[in-house]
């Protein structure tokens, strides 16, 4: 890297900062290779934090998941759209709490997410209401303008993308976390990880420019996960000539589709010599959960299980990637056998287990869980009967948890539930965000450490929004 | 295409007298004048091209914006020149492809942006090229294009500093132009591929087009010609799915008595058909209708895992397989009446009440028209901004959900009662159609009061006319069977056969320039000559190939087999679902309806589509090369390992362990089967000598010999990709 280079990159994020460029140009430079680079690499940091993403696949029903109590009956809203359907959630099987922000107002938990409400009252848990993908601050007037709409809204692919590359105004081939791994890895040194981890498959939010993640197997041991075969042939010499020349036939692999195959390999090799053991989680106290064999549960307890490595292994900062897919309930939202209801159980109890486990493992403060969805769901049902859904809609609720967080309130504004109301994009009570995505990450990154200079490269539409905190995190 | 940029027109006019100085200053002729890889000039005595800044005729460096505004960005234009260079009709610059590398091996896409002779030198083509945003003060960087997947040489040239670039290309000569300017070429005819093939292109043409070569198809292909032998798969009738019968919702009512767990897997569970499709891609002939399919389900897709029943699957397999050399607009029209379309989409039990947006929204974005308005070539269209521009918007949506309002299940069958009809076409049910007027693409209106299947029609046609479909499912195909990054010409020559089967080089005699002929657009694809060859040498060209192709094509190239009763050796029992899922592919299951990995998957590290690397993982690349060890050192899978696993899976090296006593052929002939005999030096200098350390005198030679071969190959990185 040249000084010249590293200049020239300097100076046009300055001028980005100025916003001088439309969003899609802006966007589209950040998503260049390199830019990135310019930012000195975080120096090698002597204290340990981690941010656990739990992507709920399909869109989640926040609408579903935090009610207001206080307001359940007013004219147009919760019991008027969604009483007389198979949604309805009765107002006393709500799981109430009282958010010191919300001036005395009571909200409700879905009664499944127990365990939730007393990590709230715990203070280890916060709300965030209402955010979602967003390109400039909007109102339902300017909205409806046709001024500032997020590139193909309500459609699961690109709201999924946008939720994890935060690049709201086209599509994107980098994560906000592979993007904070590409500025961060460097805090941990030579470890043998990469920053990045994830157990649900490749995911975007993990991809940056120079990021490849590892993926985890959350069915496998620790020490079994990244075994390469080499197959016998009852020959131990015949095996090792094996070994070299597979070795030496990955090193020649020069066509790109090829060297990315090989690289992954590689990868897993690394990783493979570095987890030598299957790790053993402490002991529960009283009072505490323990891991569900749920698919959330196990991806849990394996990202538990690489947290209690962190000291062998050198590393100082991870991300991890879990997802739990099944929210896109269209119909059956209630009845399914993955209905939506079974889901917040399942995620509940999955958060309490791993809120226990980093108690245990002494990290409580030092890891931060957050949930993102696609997008939320139509405040109005879709269908009747016992069938009954919701369809795509945007601005949801999410979750973060941590010993780090300012637990036991809410973030954000809650919306006004009215179809067509103030906050609706349309007729179906599709809630405009009034808190970005990026501003959400953007509060999480920099309480990971991510450097304050570093926001313009990794959120480039932040600078469009009042605060780059949101003050959730201590 | 679009226009040549004025800049480009002046610099034709103005080039000659700059540019002979140049031109002429070389004493040695290019080479490689019998392949078709183009060759870009450079100096006589070092691999420094000769390029022009495109306005001024600077030498290199080049500054990265010129300090007129010659173009509204004021980015730098080089124009590059090349010989060798033959072109097809409608062939310019969207045929090229063209990148950087610099000195920290970071590579620069660069946008092509006119392509044309020189004048007064016919033989010379010039390539103009946008130097790349981020390249402001790149110095030397190594350039190469690449035209149907064949690249040239690199060449140096230096942006902003000179110096600081890679080392040159091992191998890499000089290429300064010949004394005197070559004949221009005339225009390229395409082949006919009538006659008897090449054995590396028969083998590139047999990953494509089935699920994997074999000695004896290669053998087919070589003597009768490509052309031939895909006009016979047209012909061959489908393998296809079983119909099956429809079983009461609640399975404890299904499986009452005898061995309910059998009953339960071969009725409500998608067993019986995952064998199935590896059992058809194993030994049925239909091969290239069955990779059709299998690419038109990852299109239209239906997840097995959202279904509860085996049998309501089975007709939307039947359907894909029905058109898959059949006309688009039928299929359309049979897949969105498709009960298990219906299930998983939503439009069974829509109605004018609540309209589900669900099919609506899919329909367009990933079966038809994708999201962005398209030029023909596939390339988006962008506005004044520089911004895409959606084909459709949520109004959009609402009025095509409306469309699809009034569907629901067909009647069950007569006495009997918890069973949903899944076998039949749904049915409309008028009362529950919206039967106001409705806005569709591009503005068209349905008027009111139309029945749900008018609307639906009319909606389809709709659909099926606008222009984007040719090239959204042109290229989607070309990445299913082909290559991940087409170039922009071969997707614009796809789509002028999809918009009329009387289009392109291949038309039927008797074509009635229909619109949506799949066989016509699937011969398109193969035969293009960015699919043809023997040889790709552009290192961005080929595709990952996915879990079930690889599975499959292992099994082809080595006879699979399987053991029946009294040890007789029979077909595989066709149980290889679990082998594929640990790699990522849950065959007919895929998560969502977005397939088994997302269409658009950037390859981290590079600015390559890979969408096969969406599953590709530091966990299933490590599956793939276990499944190897399995197959190759463990046996395979046993008889009875499991209920599931009545014959197991085995595959064998007979026909090359005869030529295992000399290492050099045995290597030689799986490089021809599995590698189409493109094997670096290299790599078959390491499997050779691995081979060549197991020594007669070992027990089993022959077979210890051909197993280290076909597992390093198998295991290789550069057989994981198909180019």
């Amino acid at each position: 890297m040249t000084k010249a280079m590293s200049e020239s990159r300097r100076n046009f994020l300055r001028r980005s900062g100025c916003a001088l460029m439309g969003a899609g140009a802006l966007a589209a430079h950040v998503e260049q290779f390199g830019l990135i680079h310019a930012f000195a690499r975080a120096q090698s940091l002597s204290d340990y934090k981690a941010l656990v993403c739990i992507f709920l696949e399909g869109g989640n029903d926040g609408n579903n998941t935090v009610v207001p109590v206080d307001d359940y009956n007013a004219a147009g809203g919760y019991a008027s759209v969604r009483g007389a359907s198979n949604l309805s959630l009765p107002q006393s099987s709500l799981l109430p709490l009282s958010p010191p922000s919300q001036q005395g107002r009571k909200y409700g938990l879905h009664p499944n997410l127990v365990e939730l409400q007393t990590l709230f009252n715990q203070n280890r848990l916060a709300v965030l209401c209402n955010t979602g993908t967003l390109v400039q601050p909007l109102t339902r007037q300017l909205y409806r303008s046709g001024v500032g709409h997020p590139y193909q809204l309500f459609s699961h692919s690109d709201q999924v993308e946008q939720q994890q590359t935060c690049i709201s105004a086209q599509p994107g081939h980098t994560g906000w976390g592979g993007r904070i791994s590409d500025v961060m890895s460097g805090a941990n040194g030579a470890a043998p990880l990469p920053l990045a981890i994830s157990t649900a498959g490749t995911s975007l939010l993990m991809s940056g420019d120079d990021t490849r993640q590892l993926v985890v197997n959350p069915e496998v041991r620790l020490n079994e996960l990244f075994r390469v075969d080499l197959g016998n042939d009852f020959s131990l010499a015949n095996t090792e000539v094996r070994r070299i020349a597979f070795n030496r036939i990955r090193a020649d692999a020069t066509a790109k589709l090829s060297r990315a195959a090989a690289e992954t390999v590689e990868q897993a090799m690394q990783a493979g010599f570095a987890l030598s053991l299957d790790p053993v989680l402490p002991p529960l106290q009283a009072g505490q959960t323990d891991f569900q064999t749920t698919p959330l549960g196990k991806q849990l307890k394996q990202v538990a299980k690489i947290i209690s490595l962190r000291a062998q292994l050198g590393v100082r900062r991870q991300i991890f990637f879990c997802s739990l897919g099944g929210f896109d309930h269209h119909n059956n939202q209630r009845t399914a056998a993955n209905s939506h209801d079974a889901l917040l159980l399942q995620v509940s109890k999955a958060l309490k287990a791993f809120h226990d486990a980093t108690v245990n493992l002494g990290v409580a403060a030092e890891v931060t869980t957050f949930t993102l969805s696609d997008f939320g769901r139509t405040f109005e049902p879709s269908g009747t009967g016992a069938g009954v859904g919701t369809d795509h809609a945007w601005g949801n609720h999410q979750f973060i948890m941590g010993g780090a967080v300012r637990g036991g309130d809410f973030y954000g504004t809650f919306p006004t539930l009215a179809l067509g109301g103030p906050d609706d994009a349309d007729e179906r009570g599709r809630w405009i965000p009034t808190t970005s995505t990026e501003q959400y990450a953007a509060t999480l990154g920099l309480w990971f450490g991510l450097p304050h200079a570093s926001l313009p490269a990794v959120f480039p539409l932040l600078g469009r929004f009042p605060a780059s905190n949101l003050g959730f995190m201590s | 295409m679009p226009p040549s940029r004025p800049n480009a027109k002046r610099f034709i006019r103005s080039l000659s007298a700059c540019l002979l100085l140049v031109l002429c200053a070389g004493t040695t002729a290019a080479q490689n004048a019998d392949t078709s890889a183009p060759v870009l000039l450079t100096e006589a005595d070092s691999i420094r091209a000769v390029a022009l800044e495109s306005v001024n005729f600077l030498r290199d460096p080049f500054t990265h914006n010129t300090h007129v505004a010659f173009n509204a960005d004021r980015r730098t234009r080089v124009a590059l020149f090349a010989m060798n260079i033959q072109l097809y009709a409608g062939e310019g610059a969207n045929a090229f492809t063209a990148e950087a590398e610099d000195g920290a091996r970071r590579v620069y896409p660069l946008e092509v942006e006119h392509v044309g002779p020189v004048p007064e030198f016919g033989g010379i083509t010039q390539i103009v090229v946008r130097l790349h945003d981020q390249m402001a003060d790149a110095g030397d960087v190594l350039v190469r294009v690449s035209l149907r997947g064949m690249s040239s040489n690199r060449v140096r040239l230096s942006v902003g500093h000179a110096g600081g670039g890679l080392p040159d290309d091992t191998g890499a000569v000089p290429t300064p132009a010949p004394p005197t300017s070559p004949a221009p070429r005339p225009q390229a005819s395409p082949n006919s591929y009538t006659g008897p093939a090449s054995a590396p292109d028969a083998v590139r043409f047999l990953e494509q087009a089935t699920f994997g070569p074999t000695q004896a198809q290669v053998a087919r292909v070589q003597s009768i010609g490509i052309r031939a032998y895909l006009e016979e798969q047209f012909n061959a009738p489908a393998s296809g799915y079983p119909t099956l019968p429809l079983m009461p919702l609640d399975a404890n009512l299904g499986c009452q008595g005898g061995d309910a767990r059998v009953c339960y897997r071969d009725n409500y569970t998608m067993y019986p058909l995952q064998i199935r499709l590896f059992k058809n891609a194993f030994y049925k002939p239909d091969q290239l209708r069955q990779r059709v399919a299998f690419a038109l389900h990852q299109i239209f897709v239906v997840s097995g895992r959202e279904l509860n029943e085996t049998s309501w699957m089975s007709p939307y397999l039947q359907t894909l397989d029905r058109h898959a050399f059949g006309n688009f607009r039928q299929l359309l029209y049979d897949i969105t009446r498709n009960p298990a379309m219906g299930d998983f989409l939503s439009t069974a039990g829509n109605t004018k009440e609540k309209p589900n947006e669900n099919f609506a929204r899919e329909i367009l974005q990933l079966f038809t028209v994708g999201p962005d308005l398209l030029h023909p070539d596939g390339t988006p269209k962008l506005d004044a901004g520089g911004n895409r521009i959606p084909v459709y918007n949520q109004a959009t949506i609402t009025n095509f959900a409306r469309v699809f309002t009034g569907w629901g299940l067909a009647v069950p069958p007569p006495d009997t009662q918890g069973i949903l009809n899944f076998a039949d076409p749904m049915i409309a049910h008028e009362r529950h159609h919206d039967t106001d007027a409705k806005t569709l693409l591009g503005g068209a209106t349905l008027p009111p009061n139309q029945t749900t299947l008018q609307d639906l029609n009319a909606a389809l046609d709709n659909i099926f006319n606008h222009p984007n479909v040719g090239p959204f499912i042109g290229k989607r195909l070309i990445r299913q069977l082909v290559t991940s990054n087409p170039s922009a010409a071969y997707v614009g020559r796809v789509a002028s056969v999809f918009d009329n089967n009387c289009a392109g080089f291949y038309a039927d005699a008797a074509c009635p320039g229909e619109r949506g002929d799949l066989r016509a657009v699937v011969r398109a694809i193969l035969l293009d000559p960015e699919a043809r060859g023997d040889i790709k040498t552009d290192p961005n060209y080929g595709r990952l190939r996915e879990p079930v192709q690889f599975i499959a094509a292992m099994c082809r190239a080595f006879d699979a087999r399987g053991i029946g009763a009294g040890g007789v050796i029979v077909e595989s029992d066709g149980h290889l679902e679990p082998y594929a899922t640990e790699m990522g592919q849950d065959v007919l299951r895929p998560p969502t309806v977005f397939g088994y990995f997302p269409a658009e998957h950037i390859v981290p590290g590079t600015t390559l589509k890979g969408p096969e690397f969406g599953i590709l993982s530091s966990s299933t690349a490590l599956r793939r090369i276990g499944f190897t060890a399995m197959m190759v050192y463990g046996n395979g899978i046993f008889r009875g390992k499991t209920i599931d696993t009545p014959e197991g899976t085995f595959i064998w090296f007979s026909s090359f362990m005869p030529l295992a006593s000399d290492p050099a052929r045995v290597v030689s002939a799986l490089d021809t089967l599995l590698l189409h005999g493109s094997m670096s030096p290299n790599m078959r200098d390491a499997v050779t000598s691995a081979v060549a350390v197991i020594p007669p005198t070992e027990p089993n030679y022959l077979l210890r010999r051909t197993q280290m071969a076909v597992y390093l190959i198998l295991t290789s990185p550069q057989y994981q990709v198909q180019r």
